[in-house]
């Protein structure tokens, strides 16, 4: 009785085995979807051998669509229109496409998989696109937590950017990290600088990219690059500035005052930066700098507590609690917001109190 | 015990440092069931369960946001803060799951003693039943943060 089971088992076993064995050669000799020709809206077109998903098919042709979670179906970033060929809607894409987004044919990138010719739609700021090879000229420590990262830019030689704007730096596979992988930062050059990109980048626990660069990357290294991304930018109108940052949030507002000097800037301009100690402030001297050279700026460190035997006589308390104590005529302000997701949500909140309307506000949340 | 595919692929993904460096189980020679079995069963002997305390961390970290990075007074004796930085952390379980690189701290003012989470940690926590593997940065001890989060 015993032996009639083990060799049913062992039968059934050997079926299913059987099987999955002819699955597979099935797939290698069958599945062969051949060339496919992917247009890119309609006005450029690539071929490439079918099988891939779509989003590593672009990649590999130097179209970048941002993507958090290396083409795993998880960040539901890389939406873009595919028009023909995609086939049906997959259930991995469905909690991440809104009605509107599947009716005008919205995908996945990464969950598509390209088995015949395709005809899909990039937005075109994401065309401008480029991959930049540099090489880390300078490191610099801003605070315990904080470093200024410089990339000399190798190939292409220079990038033109809309200060506020953000890159995605690919960190490579190294003791840490088996697998390369994308993160984004804000650029916090001065954007006459065409030839180069500097990054403040704050230390993340067990971040791969942040613990690349504070505890493997040295100067001279070679990195890849690519952007730049982002609407987070200045407007043109002539209304006054309140910037609101805190941490590596100075990055983008710093980019952003490069620009005001280098136009000529004269609006009216007031920069809280909050910091939970004095140690943690940074770039005063740039700050200063620029009180100097931009006649209608001012910029307000604000410190959250101060430790025995700091010496601080500039503003206290939290940052929103200093743009409350401080702003003047907030209703006729712009505010530009660059922080934590927490910090944001509380400057908004103080802002439309003080009667800043929400299509004065615009903010870079770090999402 | 033979692990299923799905179970097979998580564990590769979890030992991978695609989502975090170093990945989800340090060096940690247990498969996941493996570690998830033992620490419910350390949490169960302290009788509390995963819902119970991955919603006192959120509980904690909704309280520290308020602080923007300084600290907040929890219960008293305790004090927490948050660090947020840009982008976000995805959970390696199969299902959509996308949470702010958020750490929480929280200390006891009297001792010293400290510990940390991040939002993924709270969410695995709770539906996973997920502690981490021994060694990897963000492991958290079930006994350490019962002992520390409900402690008076």
């Amino acid at each position: 009785m015993f032996l009639a089971v083990l060799i049913a088992v062992g039968v059934v076993s050997s079926i299913g085995a059987g099987l999955a064995a002819v699955l597979v050669v099935s797939e290698h000799f069958f599945a062969n979807y051949g060339q496919c020709k992917i247009t890119v809206n309609e006005e450029r077109d690539f071929t490439i051998e079918g099988g891939k998903d779509l989003l590593s098919v672009l990649t590999g042709e130097k179209l970048f669509i941002p993507s958090a979670c290396g083409g795993r179906g998880t960040c539901g970033l890389c939406k873009l229109k595919v028009l023909e060929g995609a086939g049906p809607l997959l259930p991995t894409e469905e909690p991440y496409l809104e009605k509107d987004e599947r009716e005008s044919n919205v995908r996945l990138a990464c969950q598509v998989k390209v088995r015949q010719d395709l005809k899909i739609e990039i937005p075109k700021e994401l065309l401008a696109i480029q991959e930049y090879t540099c090489k880390c000229t300078d490191i610099q420590d801003l605070t315990h937590d904080m470093k200024q990262f410089r990339f000399e830019l190798i190939e292409p030689k220079t990038i033109d950017y809309i200060p506020g704007q953000y890159i995605q730096l690919l960190t490579p596979a190294y003791e840490k990290s088996s697998e390369e992988v994308y993160r984004a930062y804000s650029i916090s050059s001065d954007p006459a600088d065409k030839g180069a990109i500097e990054l403040i980048i704050r230390l993340v626990p067990g971040g791969i990219c942040t613990t690349y660069c504070f505890e493997y990357l040295k100067e001279g290294d070679q990195m890849k690059m690519n952007g730049p991304y982002g609407d987070f930018r200045l407007s043109e109108t002539e209304a006054p500035i309140v910037f609101i940052a805190g941490g590596s949030g100075m990055a983008p507002i710093k980019c952003i005052l490069h620009h005001m000097k280098n136009t000529d800037n004269q609006r009216k301009a007031t920069y809280f930066f909050g910091a939970n100690k004095v140690k943690e402030l940074c770039l005063s001297d740039s700050m200063s700098q620029f009180e100097s050279d931009l006649a209608n700026f001012k910029y307000m460190p604000v410190v959250t507590s101060v430790e025995e035997g700091e010496s601080w006589d500039g503003e206290k308390g939290l940052v929103t609690e200093a743009v409350e104590r401080n702003l003047k005529e907030a209703e006729k302000c712009e505010a530009y917001l660059c922080g934590s997701p927490g910090m944001i949500d509380a400057a908004i909140k103080v802002l439309k109190k003080m009667g800043v309307t929400n299509d004065r506000i615009f903010y870079d949340k770090f999402e | 015990m033979k692990e299923s595919p799905n179970n097979q692929k998580l564990e590769r993904l979890l030992r991978s440092s695609i989502l975090v460096a170093g990945g989800f189980m340090g060096s940690e020679t247990r498969n996941f069931t493996e570690v998830i079995d033992a620490d419910s069963a350390e949490l169960a002997r302290l009788r509390f369960t995963n819902e119970q305390l991955a919603e006192r961390m959120r509980q904690i970290t909704k309280s520290a946001i308020a602080g923007l990075g300084a600290w907040v007074r929890i219960d008293g004796n305790k004090e927490a803060a948050v660090q947020e930085a840009k982008g976000s952390l995805v959970c390696p379980w199969p299902h959509a799951g996308r949470y702010a690189k958020r750490i929480t701290t929280l200390r006891d003012v009297r001792t010293g003693e400290s510990i940390r989470w991040s939002d993924l940690n709270t969410h695995m926590i709770g539906e996973h039943g997920f502690f981490g593997g021994k060694g990897s940065m963000f492991r958290i001890e079930p006994g350490e943060i019962v002992r520390i989060i409900f402690q008076a």
